[in-house]
């Protein structure tokens, strides 16, 4: 005989208790983890808020810097400077033959002459450097007139490399032509009014 | 099955605790981390901030230097050579009266004006001349007298507010006491033509 097994339910039975057990934890899980997190939120906001602000700050300040930069490049820009670094290189030139003192000169040349040999002509010509290129033309009475000034010059800081142009006999002596170097004592702090040069390789790019 | 009927709020509270986790595991576990990054992003601004600033001091010093050099190359043109038509008859004026000064009387000068000078500049890489915007102007006297007298015309005309350059100088002896000096002095005038003054930047 099989047995009878009655079933008496109006629906089919189902044990949900695991499914609401693990809704409940899933539940209880997120609401934490979500608690922390809004916690988590509000103090990394509130703790970074001065800092942001800062960086903030720097940057809108960055951005004028490079705003007032990019004008003055304009401006650099904008101007003639192969003209400017020109100009001033002739004015300079001008000034340093204008602040040149003859009268040192002179005095340098005295105190190199020896007595029979007179000055009859000077002629100076200014380079790039400091020291100026003399043309000097004498007349002596003795022979080797000549050649004490030369050896004169020689033993003198203020004259370089004095070489000879000519030599000719004249009435009553001798005449002869030098060019020498000649660097002039730096005066106490001046510059002889020297405009500073302007060149293209100053600006910074 | 009974799980399969309750996918949808499962799947739901399964993202949401995703989700969570994410945020608590980027925020919450690196969160000394984020603040260090910050700090330093904010003193990287700072650095970059300052090399702007440094960078745009240099392009102002320039820009000042130039301007400088400009107001000193302008100040020469307009006050020291200034223009003929301004100078001439007080430079010729002042040269007589330094060699009156020094007791010796030119009995004649000589005068002679330069061509407008020229300079060189390159631009583009090109080379051309441009007028300079000057130009020179040249005196020559002869006097005779003693050497202390020359020597305080030279030097009167070193001393002069005149921009005079000694260009040249000759001697002679006239006799025992008297030597016969020649002086070539030179001046520059600024041009007058009204493109002058632009052509100077």
């Amino acid at each position: 005989m099989k047995p009878i097994h009655l079933n008496l339910a109006s629906r089919p039975y189902r044990d949900y208790r695991p499914v609401y057990a693990a809704v409940v934890a899933l539940s209880v899980l997120t609401a934490l983890l979500m608690l922390e997190n809004i916690d988590t939120y509000y103090r990394y906001t509130h703790e970074t808020r001065n800092t942001r602000a800062k960086i903030e700050k720097i940057e809108a300040e960055t951005q004028q810097e490079r705003q007032r930069e990019e004008m003055s490049q304009q401006r650099i820009k904008g101007l003639d400077l192969g003209r400017l670094s020109a100009q001033t290189k002739y004015v300079n030139a001008q000034l340093s033959q204008r602040a040149f003192s003859w009268s040192t000169l002179l005095d340098e040349l005295e105190s190199v002459l020896s007595d029979d040999v007179r000055i009859l002509s000077i002629s100076p010509g200014f380079t790039d450097t400091r020291d100026v290129t003399l043309s000097l033309t004498f007349q002596t009475k003795s022979a080797d007139g000549m050649l004490t000034t030369i050896n004169q010059m020689n033993g003198d800081p203020q004259f370089k490399d004095p070489f000879p142009s000519n030599e000719s006999q004249i009435e009553g002596g001798y005449q002869f032509s030098l060019n020498v170097l000649y660097t002039p004592p730096t005066l106490p702090g001046g510059d002889d009014g020297v405009v500073r040069a302007a060149n293209k390789s100053e600006v910074a790019r | 099955m009974i799980w399969r009927e309750k996918r949808t709020l499962l799947a739901i509270l399964g993202l949401l605790l995703a989700a969570n986790a994410g945020f608590f595991l980027t925020y919450r576990v690196q969160y000394q981390s984020r603040l260090d990054a910050l700090d330093a992003r904010l003193a990287q601004a700072e650095g970059t901030l300052e090399a702007t600033r440094q960078s745009r001091l240099k392009a102002e010093q320039t820009l000042q230097s130039y301007k400088k050099v400009e107001n000193d190359v302008l100040l020469v043109f307009d006050e020291h050579w200034s223009t003929r038509a301004r100078r001439l008859t007080a430079l010729i004026a002042e040269v007589k009266r330094l060699a009156v000064a020094s007791s010796l009387v030119p009995t004649s000068y000589g005068f002679s004006r330069g061509d407008t000078q020229e300079i060189s500049t390159v631009t583009s890489g090109k080379r051309r001349n441009e007028t300079l915007g000057a130009s020179e102007m040249r005196i020559s006297f002869s006097v005779r007298g003693t050497y202390a007298q020359t020597r305080r015309l030279i030097n009167l005309l070193e001393l002069s507010r005149q921009f005079v350059i000694i260009e040249a100088i000759s001697l002679s002896a006239a006799d025992a006491e008297t030597l016969s000096l020649t002086l070539q002095l030179k001046t520059l005038f600024r041009d007058e033509q009204p493109d002058a003054a632009a052509n100077r930047l």
